[in-house]
């Protein structure tokens, strides 16, 4: 008992942290302690990241098996910790300063990042879903917290109905394959579901679960909620959006699939690699007509969870690995990406329209040329460190013999280059027009240029994540 | 010297130019100058090895993990183009120190150029291929930031919007390419890859690949029908456009060609593609030039007419053919970059590149006259000039090509190419330079000083020295040669001379010649039917593809994402009916293996009541208060079916909460009109319906399916069925499990249910505060009221029934652990009860009958549940391990006492208080909106009879 309490500390760590947080600022300053909060948040959830990352050894399963601590799990608790603290403290003044900044929002991330621990940890359709739940939950109320804007708050409706049906979804086809195992552990479910072809009875069960679980990644065709829930929240929320929770459900959907159904990879592969290809190429074709960035950041994070199923439509463990590799590079260069819109205003107002943007590199070359540096790489191109992230995940597809998946993708690869391309052309060439100002936080600034300066240094050795995600995809497939 | 460091010389030195900035502007250029000087000069330090024919290699592991290693080699190949890299870099930074002027960041511009100049000697030097395409792409982005470096010119950003996509987009296709080629020679390296050429061309997936590999060099090397992009990068800097569009970049594309010629070429899809796109582009391209009036422009389209003629060189996949192209490659760098800085420096000293606007610059500008004649004419291929001598090889390999089956076409269409080449060079020369000296250039040209005019003088000299001499180039060629061909071809023994005796080539070129010249003669009205005559434009082409792809794009997401939620909910329902119907489909269907039960008269009736209660939902769910009753009805038989199936439990349960939410949903119609309006068409109610059946025949079909099939495993009720009794002394299996076997599920869920009402009260509270309230008292009834809202009988009934509701529901709590029933089914009983008071007798009157706050019910009865947990504690047993025993207390039987009914006591007071207090709070809502409430259970309305015609008024209270 005490070792597997002991496994989920940081959990416990966490979400005890949120709960007091909740009651003290509920009993003093209220929202006057949203920024404070704000920070002790990030603050805690990074010293956990750390925290995990320079003690966590081995793998642990906690409590039966139902709770899993392994490298997989601490690579993925690491990257949504550090991400999520990151995307708080981004976006603490720009909230404060428009007076959304409530109390609430760093105890909701919190928890949802409790949910999301919980979730890449899981080992147990119980433990799945409470972690599940636990995260959307969170997310519902936080997509909605603009409560006096109706874009806001009809995001967060459609977002939660939408939910709530996939959801179901997942609930049921879980059901299916209880009924089928007779056991809601994953190990259990391996066993029962034995090697090659599945039986239809739990072939069931996995559409629905996969239904259920793209849509947490907003893979096409379940993406429908992403780029409503993208341009109607806050932009930090947004941001929030973009990564920590893409990361903790591709970490879920490859451990389910993987640790419950990693017998039966031929059945599940050809729909992920579908999903993959429509997620890419939807991704890449909606995003040109786009003028509001936010929500062309939208069909890019779809476009990406695309790329990144590749690697897991592979079923090995290279695949996995090129998937988490994939994930930390999509998550640092969308904190920068984000940093930048952030600073985007007029006037002190934000602004999301790309025409804004004309000739931006004459006011302002060093963010114009940080953000050329991330768009390159957002699109893939080399050498910039979004290109590797690519590379590895074809690498993966071409190894597990899904040769038409990468040729596809390299195609709406080459499509979605077109919109990236076209905001650094905005940046440079652009007609004149109203300019923007970019603000002077100095934390955006640094976030952006940090960021930017990590897709290019880390072509050196991509900071050595590729070796780690490979540990932690060993700890997984095996 | 090491490779490494000849690649990485320019990248390491190109933080120098920024750093030497405010040391002046010949400081800037000679640093960068040295830097490059010390790569070329590294470069030829490997000359001696490249010439024994030795492959020079360096190799480190870079990311193994990608496959992705730092290996380098130099052979003849790379070495040939390394050297024109560096060579015309050296040139161009001393002829841009001249060109750009003062008000140029000069510092800015040269390290653009060396991180240019770092990526292309990286192409050349690569022996990975994933490194080759990491420094393809560099070369696509520091191109970028060349072009715009004057940011000034806004003609200059069509161009470069289209360099950078059409060239970004072909290189992302490549990437595929390489992955694939890679895969099916299983290595990355171009070493073992160039070795695998007929497992490559035997692979099912060569022609993907190499689709996907020509896309990128094609959109590179601009080839019909990417070719549209490069003239309009002409806007650039002058010193940019000679380097990266004429002797460089577009080189790379052409390099990747021969570099893969081994593996790639000599297949029918090879030839096909390539020497067709070769053949287009050289004709169209030298059309076009002829009739352009700009002097970039006309170069430009040149640059694309002779990077045509190479590719279609390369595209026979003969080694002859790649012979001539490689000599070619050679001259076309040498005198285009000439002819490039020649009309540079004329745009310098006349302030136009218009051709119209110039004329007789003979005279003015001797040096650059005799520069650029030389290095046209080579182009147009005149002898004794080394443009004359390729220019023969190509005509002489066009006359043995045969494509689609013809063996004119080639030889035709490369004379008619030719022709028009010469025209060009011939326009070039006689309208910039022949003619008479005007009296209007914008600024009066004179030749430069020699900064400018010596580097391409330095060229012009190779050109007539090759030209004179071609034995002096042809063991470098062939050299080149041996190494583009590795062991897929034999060096040729042909001999490049100037004079091969009367051979078809020689006729060939002779009437190109005169050709050019007899239409320099007719240009006049040949430009104005040029200029009458409708074309399409590659670039109006272009935009029309991407503003329709846009506006495409633009539709079908509006229509994919137009915002309604219906949409997507079909979206993902019929997703789940196509995968599941996939699974359907390739699956193993399993055998039955259970018997179908024979349908009573009972069960049957039933069912065709839920049907038919359900189609009148979907009928008439418009009419409300009709709806709420057939829903009523399809609770009922739900709960009957409990019954039918032996789950008596279930049927209480379902049945009593079917209640509650009906009288909730009762009190929620208040508010509601009383008909739901009509909002959707026809169809779109068809295509619901559509949905909405095959989703409830998809799941009807799941059902069945899982019906007649047993699991793999044993169920679980076995366990609880055999243990029940024995290990927590009750008969009913369903409490057991409620209340022992899962007794801490029942008491997260008691917690969640409190909490959940807490919320509501919580909710309405906050909510009656805010505009809720107002809109509340505002709100006008739109149908009158009733007069007597406690209809006595209604009163009577509920008040004598209310004794007897409680006694039920005490003996269903007490019976529940051996009998259907328990606390949950007994606290929604009370409940009811409860409600039927506040529903009789008015809100205030039971309000103040009530002896007990729910909020202290709901408490009482989650302590009740937690301290019966805790109470095993004392007898060292795990959290809420329960216990019974048997007493007897006469006059009663012998009964059994369990822990387990403390615990139901808690659930059952938990769910009294929960749903009491969720009810009453949304009961608020009602109570502030109609009436004012009475204390009088049984007041009569005397307007009853006749409804107030206004019916703003409130009814005057009777006391």
């Amino acid at each position: 008992m005490t070792t597997d309490l002991n496994t989920i500390l940081p959990e416990i760590l966490l979400s005890g942290f949120a709960m007091l947080a909740l009651l003290a600022a509920v009993y003093t300053g209220k929202d006057k302690m949203a920024p404070a909060l704000t920070w002790i948040t990030a603050g805690v959830m990074g010293l956990l990241a750390l925290w995990i990352a320079t003690t966590g050894e081995g793998t642990n399963p906690a409590f039966g098996g139902m709770f899993v601590d392994d490298a997989f799990a601490r690579f993925a608790k690491v990257t949504l910790l550090l991400s999520g603290a990151l995307v708080l403290i981004m976006g603490q003044e720009y909230m404060e300063r428009r007076g959304i900044l409530r109390f609430e929002y760093p105890v909701l991330v919190a928890l949802a990042s409790v949910g999301m621990m919980v979730m890449v940890s899981a080992g147990d359709l119980m433990t799945l879903y409470m972690g599940l739940e636990l995260q959307s939950l969170a997310l519902y109320v936080v997509a909605s917290l603009r409560r006096d804007s109706v874009r806001s708050t009809e995001a967060g409706l459609k977002y939660f109905v939408l939910g709530a049906l996939s959801s179901g979804m997942l609930l049921y086809g879980a059901s299916l394959v209880y009924g089928f195992s007779g056991t809601t552990l994953f190990s259990g479910i391996v066993t029962a579901a034995g090697e090659g072809r599945a039986a239809l009875g739990l072939l069931f069960g996995v559409v629905f679960m996969l239904a259920g679980l793209a849509f947490k990644v907003s893979a096409v065709p379940f993406h429908m909620w992403t780029p409503d829930v993208y341009e109607g929240a806050p932009t930090p929320i947004t941001a929030f959006f973009a990564t920590a929770p893409k990361v903790a459900a591709m970490g879920l959907f490859a451990r389910v699939m993987y640790d419950a159904f990693g017998g039966i990879v031929g059945d599940w592969q050809q729909i992920v690699a579908l999903m993959s290809v429509l997620s890419m190429f939807l991704g890449a074709i909606a995003a040109i007509g786009q003028t509001n960035i936010k929500r062309l950041m939208a069909y890019s994070s779809i476009a990406h969870m695309g790329y990144a199923l590749i690697g897991l439509a592979s079923g090995t463990e290279q695949g996995v690995s090129a998937m988490l590799t994939y994930l930390a590079i999509y998550v640092t260069m969308n904190i920068g990406t984000f940093a930048f819109i952030l600073s985007m205003q007029r006037d002190g107002e934000p602004v999301v329209d790309i025409g804004s943007l004309n000739l931006y590199a004459r006011t302002d070359p060093a963010r114009a040329l940080a953000m050329l540096v991330l768009l390159f790489s957002l699109a893939g191109v080399p050498p910039m460190l979004g290109f590797f992230a690519k590379l590895g995940v074809w690498q993966a597809g071409i190894g597990a013999d899904l040769v038409w998946l990468v040729a596809l993708s390299a195609v709406a690869s080459a499509i979605g280059a077109y919109y990236y391309l076209r905001i650094v052309f905005f940046m440079y060439f652009g007609s004149e027009g109203s300019q923007i100002d970019s603000g002077r936080s100095p934390l955006l600034w640094g976030l952006l240029m940090a960021s930017a300066a990590v897709m290019v240094l880390g072509v050196l050795n991509l900071f050595g994540v590729d070796g780690m995600a490979q540990a932690a995809a060993a700890s997984l497939v095996n | 010297m090491s490779l490494f460091l000849i690649v990485a010389l320019p990248f390491l030195g190109a933080l120098l130019p920024g750093v030497m900035n405010p040391a002046g502007r010949s400081a800037t250029a000679g640093v960068t100058f040295t830097i490059t000087l010390a790569a070329f000069v590294g470069l030829l330090t490997n000359l001696p090895a490249v010439l024994n024919g030795e492959v020079v290699t360096n190799g480190i592991n870079w990311m193994p993990v990608l496959g992705l290693n730092v290996t380098l080699m130099l052979d003849g190949l790379g070495f040939f183009f390394a050297l024109l890299i560096l060579g015309i870099g050296l040139l161009i930074i001393a002829y841009a120190r001249q060109y750009l002027s003062r008000d140029d960041n000069m510092g800015e511009f040269f390290t653009y150029l060396l991180l240019f100049q770092g990526a292309m000697v990286g192409i050349v030097l690569s022996d990975n291929i994933l490194l080759l395409l990491v420094f393809w792409e560099l070369t696509s982005l520091s191109s970028f930031l060349l072009i715009g470096y004057w940011k000034h010119l806004p003609e200059g950003r069509q161009g470069a919007r289209m360099a950078l996509t059409v060239t970004g987009m072909g290189g992302l296709a490549m990437i595929g390419g390489m992955l694939i080629l890679g895969q099916i020679a299983g290595s990355y390296d171009l070493s073992d890859i160039l070795q695998n050429r007929d497992l490559i061309q035997a692979s099912p997936l060569y022609v993907p690949a190499l689709i996907l590999i020509l896309l990128g060099c094609f959109t590179k090397s601009a080839q019909f029908p990417f070719h549209f992009w490069l003239p309009h990068a002409m806007a650039a800097p002058t010193p940019v456009s000679a380097y990266l569009h004429s002797a460089t970049m577009v080189k790379a594309g052409i390099f990747l060609m021969a570099r893969l010629w081994p593996v790639l070429s000599g297949t029918p899809e090879w030839v096909m593609i390539v020497t067709t796109a070769g053949l287009i582009t050289m004709v169209l391209g030298a059309v076009i030039a002829l009739f352009k009036h700009d002097l970039k422009s006309l170069l430009a389209f040149s640059t694309v007419s002779h990077l045509g003629l190479i590719t279609m060189l390369l595209g026979t996949g003969t080694s002859f053919g790649a012979m001539a192209a490689v000599f070619h490659i050679l001259n076309h760098a040498t005198f285009k970059a000439a002819l490039f800085m020649s009309a540079g420096i004329v745009d310098h000293e006349a302030h136009t590149r218009d051709i119209r606007r110039l004329g007789g610059l003979r005279h003015l500008m001797p040096i650059t006259f005799a520069i650029a004649s030389l290095a046209a004419l080579s182009m147009a291929g005149i002898p004794l000039l080394n443009g004359f001598l390729s220019k023969e090889m190509m005509l002489e390999e066009a006359h043995h090509t045969v494509l689609f089956g013809s063996h004119w076409l080639v030889p035709v269409m490369a004379t008619v190419g030719s022709l028009f080449s010469a025209a060009y060079c011939f326009r070039f020369i006689g309208h910039t330079f022949l003619g008479p000296v005007r009296d209007d250039y914008p600024h009066t040209p004179h030749d430069p000083g020699a900064g400018m005019w010596l580097p391409p003088a330095i060229l012009v000299t190779l050109v007539v020295l090759i030209g004179v001499a071609p034995f002096v180039a042809e063991p470098f060629v062939k050299l080149v040669t041996a190494s583009l061909l590795g062991s897929a071809g034999e060096v040729p023994d042909a001999h490049i001379k100037i004079w091969h005796g009367l051979v078809p080539a020689l006729y060939m070129s002779i009437v190109a010649v005169a050709g050019g010249l007899l239409m320099m003669l007719v240009f006049a009205p040949l430009s104005r039917l040029w200029e009458s005559t409708p074309r399409p434009e590659a670039k109006v082409i272009f935009e029309a593809i991407i503003n329709g792809a846009v506006r495409a794009a633009r539709v079908v997401m509006h229509s994919l994402h137009n915002g309604s939620f219906t949409r997507y909910a079909m979206i993902a329902v019929v997703t789940v009916l196509a995968a599941g119907y996939h699974a359907w489909i390739t699956g193993a269907v399993g055998v039955p293996t259970r018997e179908m039960q024979a349908p009573g008269a009972v069960a049957i009736a039933g069912w065709a009541m839920l049907v038919a209660a359900t189609l009148g939902i979907v009928f008439f769910h418009r009419n409300r208060l009709l709806a709420l009753i057939l829903m009523g009805i399809v609770g009922l038989m739900v709960s009957i079916a409990f019954v039918f199936f032996s789950a008596p439990d279930l049927a209480m349960t379902q049945f009593t909460v079917e209640a509650v939410t009906i009288i909730l949903l009762l009190l929620a119609l208040n508010f509601l009109p009383n008909r739901t309006p009509v909002e959707s068409t026809t169809l779109r109610r068809f295509r619901d319906a559509t949905v909405a059946i095959a989703g409830g025949l998809g799941s009807a079909a799941l059902a069945w399916h899982y019906l007649l099939r047993d699991a793999v495993a044993t169920p679980i009720s076995e366990f609880h069925l055999a243990n029940s009794y024995k290990g927590g002394g009750g008969t009913n299996v369903v409490n057991v499990i409620l209340v022992d076997f899962r007794g801490f599920d029942t008491f997260g869920e008691i917690i969640v249910l409190s909490i959940a009402a807490l919320l509501i009260y919580a909710l309405t509270e906050t909510l009656l505060d805010g505009p809720v309230r107002r809109r509340l008292l505002n709100r006008t009834p739109d149908q009158p009221q009733s007069g007597t809202r406690h209809p006595m009988m209604m009163v009577v009934l509920t008040r004598v029934i209310m004794p007897v509701v409680m006694m039920v529901g005490f003996y269903i709590f007490l019976r529940g652990h051996n009998e259907p029933g328990g606390g949950f089914i007994a606290g929604l009983i009370v409940s009811i009860g409860v409600v039927m008071q506040y529903m009789a007798s008015g809100f205030s009157w039971t309000a103040a009958r009530l002896k007990y706050p729910y909020h202290g019910v709901i408490g009482a009865g989650v302590l009740v549940a937690g301290f019966t947990g805790m109470g095993s504690w004392f007898l060292e047993k795990p959290f809420l391990t329960s216990d019974f025993t048997y007493v007897r207390i006469p006059p009663f039987e012998k009964f059994e006492l369990a822990t387990a009914a403390l615990f139901d006591l808690g659930v059952f007071l938990a769910v009294v208080g929960a749903v009491m207090l969720s009810l009453e709070s949304f009961s608020r809502l009602a109570r502030r909106a109609d009436m004012p409430d009475s204390d009088h259970p049984m007041d009569i309305d005397p307007s009853r009879e006749k409804p107030s015609p206004d019916l703003r008024t409130p009814e005057p209270e009777a006391h």
